[in-house]
């Protein structure tokens, strides 16, 4: 090969360097423009609440965990109440640690997420990727171990690893306590997002629920455990779920959230189902014989009017499969 | 085949060792599935095969692969060292111009001599030099090295990029398809890191003094595969057609021909790279099938230099077994697991092969944790990185068996370390607010870390209960996820220690 010489090297290098200026400040032009999700706007229309004949919060129980979480969306009028037709869907299990098969109750029942994904294909997605951000072991094989991965694939569903560049900090407009965190873009600019989380034990919450899972889409999480209940709150304010899907198929009632142990684990068969993730989480507590009220973060998410704590009130259909 | 042919097809093994050393390194990553043993090139290290067996008194299988090096060597010389190493490789690739230096003979033993120290000490179960090895050089320097700085250099760029919004569909796709395969999911950060840099750069600059420095004067398994060069087979023959050109001494990469003795060459010294073939105009040069010792040169080992370094080996050992290191362990010389029942210094060779495959990059380096003896052997450094509970991969990568090939339930039985709770700082004791992180993190089913209501009068003087973490030492495996992800600045409030022997179980 022959030496370049150090003029043409520094020629080279200007050219390149101007090059790049040049199509960088046309690219950076191009991307000022009003885009979807700017400054981490929610995109997603929050969810109407239910018709006269469609239930607020649905709990099905006792079939295979695919029937009863077909049960509970039915109950709330049908995936078509929340998923049209071209969809861009995310699906937000519980893959927290890459430890142990979804019968130790760590992670969300892959059935119950891989039925989800079928269901909002055929109502038309144009399509569901379903993601977490596992604190123990890496995504890869936490998916893989979970066995969500491969129940998601076989439905029609992709499995993301949630890319850190994603993750923007974005201003938090309603939030109490937090006014920005770095938050996972796609899970504000999906059209519908949907929280499976799986129901257990959690030291600090008391109990890990749908708002808790949310800490998934957000980074410096050990850093969010200070004042953690008003945190979620605020958080539910901005990534607000189109859908919380609760699964507690089998519910993990001690060592949580990472278990380990099968005898920590109450197989209970309920599915829960609400557009109301506050809702949600509070018909969810009573599993444990708890109340909403005893969760730090349900207890702030009402306060702040993000759904109903008080389930008295509300138009709930228990299903028996 | 003509002669310069001969030498192109050498070029092109030699990038294709080059190549498939740094597809196998890309490869040791936790249940990847290879196609060859990640750590071939270990296995076929005749020097660290037999260091390790003389230390570890044993031979691990997995480096019965030497016989192969030593085969080749037996039969066509140090054809590892011009073919096959890819250090070699790359210092053939950085030659600059003018190499100042006269090719110094002497200077040649320094090779020999570090050999035999390596050997001597590997008798007294000490493996330490092998730090000089060129495949745990170029491994070390890689994983510590060039990897997290390569994956820091492409991360802000990224990061850059995704700031203009056309750009950020190819960029994510990217970043997906090189996050899974070469680059790691989490930014790694190793200790050393600058210091191993300088070295691999100092191996480097030494060929402006000549050409391969390192190769020939320093490398001790190019010296083993010299000695054994003295009775090769293959034999650079000088032939009736030399006309005294001096071309090919000018060409010898390795400075061993020399026009004083008639352009002949030592066997222990060519790395048949068959320069000298391809430069020669008449035909004057061969390499022909020959039996018997080649001639003893003066910068060849002698009973003198023996002796010199057995007193260096016996004395520097004697000198490292009784610096305080060997009365204490260090209290955070915490090991990969099973590694510490399974006397890791005398059969860890220094590869760094555990290092690249630690998903975390908790497996760091050391270097006061284990003394001198220990240098560069790998540690559990959780504030960097845990022992991820789902991973058992160290211990199926490591080629000596240092780390023993522990099942995923046998390693997650195995104490490796104990975690102890700085009270001094820790948020619940220290500040009485609740922050249970380290129990929340705690991999084991029944938790080693427990969370004690207790009622206390905090900084406002009012009585608030808080949850204060408390660690059950015998369910602790010292894995060290609580130590990582304390949320303090700095220094964890919650640190694994090496553990102890007593038994916990029995105090309970």
């Amino acid at each position: 090969m022959r030496a370049i010489s150090r003029r043409e090297f520094v020629k080279s290098l200007v050219a390149l360097g101007a090059t790049t200026l040049g199509v960088g400040g046309l690219l950076a032009q191009a991307a000022c423009g009003p885009g979807p999700g700017k400054e981490g706007e929610l995109v997603r229309k929050p969810s109407s609440g239910p018709a006269a004949d469609q239930a607020y919060l649905a709990a099905a129980r006792g079939g295979s965990p695919a029937e009863i979480t077909r049960r509970a969306v039915a109950a709330l009028g049908g995936i078509e109440r929340f998923v049209h037709s071209g969809d861009d869907v995310i699906i937000k299990p519980n893959i927290c640690v890459a430890y142990h098969t979804y019968q130790y109750a760590a992670t969300t029942n892959p059935e119950v997420v891989a039925t989800l994904v079928s269901l909002c294909l055929g109502a038309g997605a144009k399509k569901v990727r379903v993601m977490d951000y596992p604190f123990g072991g890496s995504a890869d094989a936490a998916y893989e171990r979970s066995g969500i991965a491969q129940a998601v694939t076989a439905a029609g569903g992709q499995m993301e690893q949630m890319a850190k560049m994603k993750y923007q900090k974005v201003p938090i407009p309603d939030g109490r306590d937090l006014k920005e965190w770095p938050v996972y873009q796609d899970v504000l600019e999906a059209d519908v997002f949907i929280n499976v989380p799986i129901a257990k034990d959690h030291d600090l919450a008391r109990l890990s629920l749908g708002m808790k899972n949310l800490l998934g889409v957000v980074l410096d999480r050990s850093k969010y455990h200070r004042n953690l209940g008003q945190r979620l709150a605020d958080l539910t304010s901005l990534v607000y779920p189109t859908l919380t899907v609760v699964d507690a198929v089998r519910i993990l009632v001690d060592h949580g959230p990472t278990g380990g142990s099968l005898e920590d684990v109450k197989q209970m068969d309920t599915v829960i189902a609400s557009h109301d993730p506050v809702a949600a989480d509070s018909y969810a507590a009573t599993l444990f014989g708890l109340a909403g009220a005893d969760i730090t973060y349900v207890k702030a998410a009402a306060q702040m009017g993000l759904g109903e704590m008080d389930l008295s009130s509300l138009k709930i259909e228990e299903v028996q499969a | 085949m003509t002669a310069q042919r001969w030498v192109r097809v050498r070029q092109i093994v030699q990038y294709l060792f080059l190549a498939l050393f740094l597809y196998l390194f890309i490869l040791t990553v936790k249940d990847r599935w290879s196609p060859l043993p990640v750590d071939l090139f270990y296995r076929l290290d005749l020097l660290g095969a037999i260091s390790a067996s003389l230390a570890g008194r044993t031979i691990p299988t997995k480096l019965l692969w030497a016989l192969i090096t030593l085969a080749a060597t037996l039969i066509l010389g140090r054809v590892w060292c011009g073919w096959v190493c890819p250090l070699g490789t790359l210092l053939d690739l950085f030659r600059f111009r003018r190499a100042a230096f006269h090719s110094r003979h002497s200077w040649r033993q320094v090779k020999y001599f570090l050999l035999f120290v390596v050997l001597i000490s590997a008798l007294f179960a000490n493996l330490t030099l092998l730090i000089l090895d060129p495949i745990t050089v170029l491994t070390r320097t890689l994983a510590t090295v060039v990897m997290p700085a390569l994956n820091y250099a492409f991360i802000t760029v990224e990061f850059w990029l995704y700031g203009f919004g056309p750009l950020q569909a190819p960029l994510v796709w990217l970043d997906t398809a090189l996050r899974s395969t070469i680059l790691p999911v989490e930014q790694s950060f190793y200790q050393l890191n600058v210091l191993f840099a300088l070295l691999f750069v100092g191996i480097v600059s030494l060929n402006l003094l000549a050409e391969r420095f390192w190769c020939r004067y320093l490398c001790p398994l190019g010296a083993l595969l010299g000695l054994l060069s003295k009775v090769s087979w293959l034999r650079r023959v000088v032939g009736p057609g030399c006309n005294q050109c001096r071309r090919c001494g000018g060409d010898c990469t390795m400075g061993t021909i020399e026009p004083e003795r008639g352009f002949a060459s030592d066997p222990g010294e060519c790395i048949v790279c068959l320069a000298c073939l391809g430069t020669c105009p008449q035909e004057g040069v061969t390499f022909k099938g020959q039996l018997g010792l080649a001639e003893w040169r003066s910068y060849d080992p002698s009973r003198r230099q023996l002796l010199a370094s057995l007193a260096t080996s016996v004395g520097g050992l004697a000198l490292l077994r009784t610096s305080p290191i060997a009365r204490h362990e260090h209290p955070y010389a915490v090991r990969p697991p099973g590694a510490r029942e399974n006397d890791l210094l005398a059969k860890c060779i220094r590869c760094g092969k555990c290092m690249k495959v630690c998903p975390t990059s908790g497996l760091q380096p050391s270097l006061s944790e284990s003394g001198l003896e220990g240098l560069w052997t790998p540690v559990l450094v959780s504030r960097l990185g845990y022992c991820d509970y789902s991973c058992n991969a160290c211990g199926q990568v490591c080629p000596s068996e240092a780390i023993p090939p522990l099942t995923l339930e046998e390693k997650r039985q195995t104490v490796i370390g104990l975690a102890y709770i700085d009270q001094n700082r820790c948020i619940p004791w220290a500040d009485n607010v609740d922050c249970i992180v380290c129990e929340e993190m705690c991999p084991v089913p029944d938790k080693a870390v427990k969370l004690d209501k207790v009622e206390v009068l905090n900084a406002q003087g009012e009585w608030v209960v808080v949850k204060r973490p408390r660690v059950l030492r015998d369910l602790c495996i010292g894995c060290g996820i609580c130590e990582y992800a304390c949320p303090l600045n700095g220094e964890a409030a919650i640190r694994v220690y090496v553990p102890n022997e007593f038994d916990y179980g029995e105090l309970a």
